[in-house]
């Protein structure tokens, strides 16, 4: 019996061993004077989740608002709903998948085209195709909308011109006419998160400066201080981010001037330089050839087998590229002006985020500091190397302009420590190394 | 046109050692009085504490014993309220001594096999961490054949040589995802060899006080051929070469201790040691792969550790004729400086008490128990090469059970 007693006391004390781990409590979760009850995130492509070149189900769930909802829910935040694509139809719009890599180390990469959530295709006189969606209907939180424009928020017919905010509209285009901000704003919120205006320069520069204009920057200030006012109306807290240096991803930096040169210097040579067709001057809008520098930046997109392709010019047939009668297309090249003209914008884009920011009290994340530093230094988080990189870098998604979900985690650990610091209150971070970066074959 | 090259993932294993890596678990009786034993005599564990007093034990020894560890640390994120464990996993560090010498010789032969340096911890492959550390197991076990010679009646010496058979198993996660999203994954696997000695003296003085001064050299284990296996997404294999060899120079550090005991009456005995560990000799820890490529380089990661002390003290109480009471405690500085604290054993200044029972189970016989309960405080740490932050705090549960044989 007494030894019996013994061994009880030696399992009892191996258990309360096994029971007794140490625990650390650094952090209180507090919400502070801030109601979380619905938060509400307003903005483009970049709030939506888009990745990859497209919008679709796994990116959906990886969004900076849904981490950071998760998070908020950690200090009474409510339920966060995302107009997510079924799984049916998990694909979307279809997006980009690396597939492998080239001998000489170039990825490739394969449009994902099964599943996807494409309801119909819709011709607007004067304006082109829209892709339609299959339409989300129930409750949102997440009002991203890629594509959309600061200019656009105000625009009624909009919901007819952009499926995917045609999706979360209940009528069908091109029925449609209640704009953005009318939209977002219908259904009370306690808390917004509003990255508007990326699009009002980045349209310009991915399309070289050709396809696209920059905002004026009076109407993007009168806009802003709009839809801040409208978003703020009944005392609402929120958080803002200023818009990133375009020149900051690596959609501009991935196929270089100097990379597409030396490639053609292997072949032949006597080749000293590429033409490109650029602004002449900012303050104009002529187009003049002239010989690319490493100041000009040459879009990812680029198909760089045309370099070289016989052209046929009023001065003969001429080699793309490489003379001044046979430039790279405007539509590929950010040259040195446009990229000067679209700083300029950003920068005045950004003195009115922030100006308006400050005077209603709203918490900044900037974006366009935060990521111009990640590209100058990098960025070091809990043993993870990241950069700016294409693909190596590990925050940017296979289009060079969207982010990874680990991308999107340190967002959303960005605008939260904003926040914090703003409101005094303590949302925990998110656990950036449980995102994962591209997927590899 | 659109070359990509993989970027270095500077992929440098964080070997740490760190007095968590100091096992001291060397003799049950030792143990139990706060690991004290330099200064004093108590069983063939002298070839560890003090090689220098073996030659001063009345009689010869076999003993062996075991302590199970259990190292249960804790990470807290900053910022967060997440609570990373490790997972429970017992650690087995053990002791085996002999010693013989002719009755009432002025010499005694003896061999000690022990495992000075160790560590096992697993954070598991789902912690923040993970790209630090996964798990690490990591064993150094010192085969110790030893001479001791008594000078005088009042004094004695002694040295042995050491030769110490290392082995690692290292595991982290690569931030290279799979199409399922899994990390890619570094393991490095090896054995290595080391040689060193050590040194003792033990006096007795005539106001009945004991001293002992014992040096125990730095170990230099090598590790050649180790394997290093990289698990990665197919399409980068090839900027992981497989199978593929790593090879790396650990210094396992020089000790120093002054010992002291204390006689107040025939049932009480009183000891204290102070150490003194070399830490500093730990600047850099260097990986060199077989096979290179962009993406896999040779590392070199900056340690500069400092040197580290101990203060320890213990007590023994005779109770009865076949019963002792024990018990002790001590404090160790850490050797890690701000900055360099990293998962391996996530090193801080420790507080540690022990207690132990000897049992004379026959005349020839001694049973030991011991058991200590070693805190190591909450240290809150950015590390500069992972960035990793957040608090460390670990405590270390050890209970312990030998058995010597004596005549």
């Amino acid at each position: 019996m007494k030894n019996l007693k013994h061994y009880i006391y030696i399992v009892a004390g191996l258990v309360w061993l096994t029971a007794c781990k140490p625990e650390i409590t650094t952090f209180k979760p507090s919400h502070g004077n801030v109601d979380f009850t619905r938060y509400i995130a307003v903005g483009n492509s970049l709030t939506a989740g888009y990745a990859d070149g497209g919008l679709y189900l796994s990116g959906q769930e990886n969004s900076y608002p849904s981490i950071m909802a998760k998070q908020m829910q950690m200090v009474g935040g409510g339920t966060f709903t995302q107009p997510l694509f079924s799984t049916a139809q998990a694909n979307g719009s279809g997006y980009l998948s690396l597939t492998g890599f080239t001998a000489d180390g170039t990825p490739i990469t394969t449009a994902v085209t099964s599943n996807l959530a494409v309801r119909g295709v819709l011709p607007v006189p004067g304006f082109g195709n829209v892709i339609l969606y299959t339409k989300y209907t129930g409750d949102n939180n997440n009002y991203g909308v890629p594509g959309i424009k600061l200019l656009n928020i105000t625009y009624a017919p909009y919901g007819n011109l952009n499926g995917y905010f045609e999706r979360l509209l209940p009528g069908n285009a091109p029925t449609n006419t209640t704009d953005y901000l009318d939209f977002v704003t219908a259904k009370p919120f306690t808390f917004f998160s509003d990255w508007l205006g990326n699009n009002d320069a980045l349209g310009y520069a991915t399309s070289g400066g050709a396809g696209d204009v920059l905002t004026d920057k009076n109407t993007f200030a009168q806009l802003y201080s709009l839809s801040i006012s409208k978003l703020t109306a009944t005392g609402q807290k929120g958080v803002v981010a200023t818009i990133p240096d375009v020149t900051s991803v690596p959609y501009f930096n991935t196929v270089t001037v100097r990379a597409i040169l030396a490639g053609v210097q292997k072949a032949n040579p006597s080749v000293q330089a590429l033409y490109i067709s650029a602004l002449v001057s900012t303050s104009g809008t002529a187009y003049a050839p002239r010989p690319a520098t490493a100041s000009d930046l040459i879009v990812l997109t680029f198909p760089t087998s045309k370099i070289g392709q016989p052209v046929s010019t009023p001065y003969g047939t001429l080699p793309y590229g490489l003379t001044p009668y046979s430039p790279i297309e405007n539509q590929y090249v950010l040259d040195q002006n446009e990229v000067a003209l679209t700083e300029d914008y950003v920068s005045s884009y950004n003195s009115t985020i922030k100006s308006i920011a400050a005077s209603k009290g709203l918490a900044v994340f900037d974006a366009y500091a935060f990521l111009n530093n990640i590209k100058k230094n990098g960025l070091v988080v809990d043993g993870i190397n990241l950069n700016s990189n294409y693909i190596s870098g590990g925050i940017f998604s296979l289009d060079g302009v969207h982010l990874t979900p680990r991308g999107y985690a340190i967002v959303a650990n960005e605008f939260i420590k904003a926040i914090n610091a703003q409101y005094g209150c303590s949302i925990p971070l998110a656990d950036v190394s449980a995102y994962p970066g591209i997927k590899f074959p | 046109m659109r070359k990509l090259l993989l970027v270095v993932l500077a992929l440098t294993p964080v070997l740490a050692f760190a007095q968590g890596f100091q096992v001291n678990l060397e003799g049950e009786k030792q143990i139990g009085m706060g690991h004290t034993g330099t200064g004093i005599l108590q069983d063939g564990a002298s070839v560890f504490f003090n090689p220098g007093a073996v030659a001063m034990l009345s009689q010869n020894y076999v003993q062996g014993g075991i302590s199970p560890l259990l190292f249960k640390s804790d990470f807290n994120p900053s910022g967060t309220s997440i609570q990373n464990q490790v997972a429970n996993k017992v650690a087995t560090p053990f002791s085996f001594y002999a010693v013989w010498g002719p009755k009432s010789s002025w010499w005694k032969l003896g061999l000690g096999v022990y495992t000075p340096f160790g560590g096992l911890t697993d954070w598991g492959n789902n912690w923040t961490g993970k790209y630090a550390l996964e798990s690490l197991d990591l064993k150094a076990i010192y085969f110790q054949p030893t001479l001791s010679i008594k000078l005088a009646d009042f004094i004695s010496i002694g040295g042995g040589f050491v030769y110490n058979r290392g082995s690692v198993d290292l595991t982290r996660a690569i931030p290279l995802s799979n199409q399922s999203g899994q990390d890619g994954q570094a393991e490095l696997k090896g054995t290595g060899k080391g040689y060193g000695w050590n040194a003792g003296i033990y006096i007795k003085t005539e106001s009945g006080m004991t001293f002992g001064i014992s040096h125990r050299s730095q170990v230099n284990t090598n590790i050649n051929n180790g394997n290093a296996i990289f698990t990665v997404p197919a399409s980068l294999q090839s900027s992981f070469p497989q199978p593929n060899q790593f090879s790396s120079s650990i210094p396992l550090p020089a000790t120093n201790t002054l010992g002291i005991g204390i006689y107040p009456n025939k049932n009480w005995v009183v000891a204290f040691d102070f150490n003194l560990v070399s830490w500093s000799a730990y600047k850099a820890l260097a990986f060199n792969y077989t096979q290179t490529t962009a993406a896999l380089q040779n590392t070199y990661s900056p340690r500069n550790y400092q040197d580290a002390v101990s203060l320890r003290a213990g007590a023994q109480y005779l109770a009865t004729n076949k019963l002792a009471i024990r018990f002790g405690g001590g404090y160790a500085s850490t050797a890690v400086e701000d900055g360099y604290v990293t998962p391996e054993a996530p090193d801080a200044n420790r507080v540690y008490v022990t207690g132990g029972l000897g049992y004379k189970i026959a005349n020839r016989l001694d049973l030991d128990v011991s058991f200590e309960f070693e805190h190591l405080m909450p240290r809150t740490q950015t590390n500069i090469e992972t960035q990793l932050s957040g608090t460390f705090e670990t405590n270390v549960y050890i209970p312990g059970i030998s058995l010597a044989y004596h005549w």
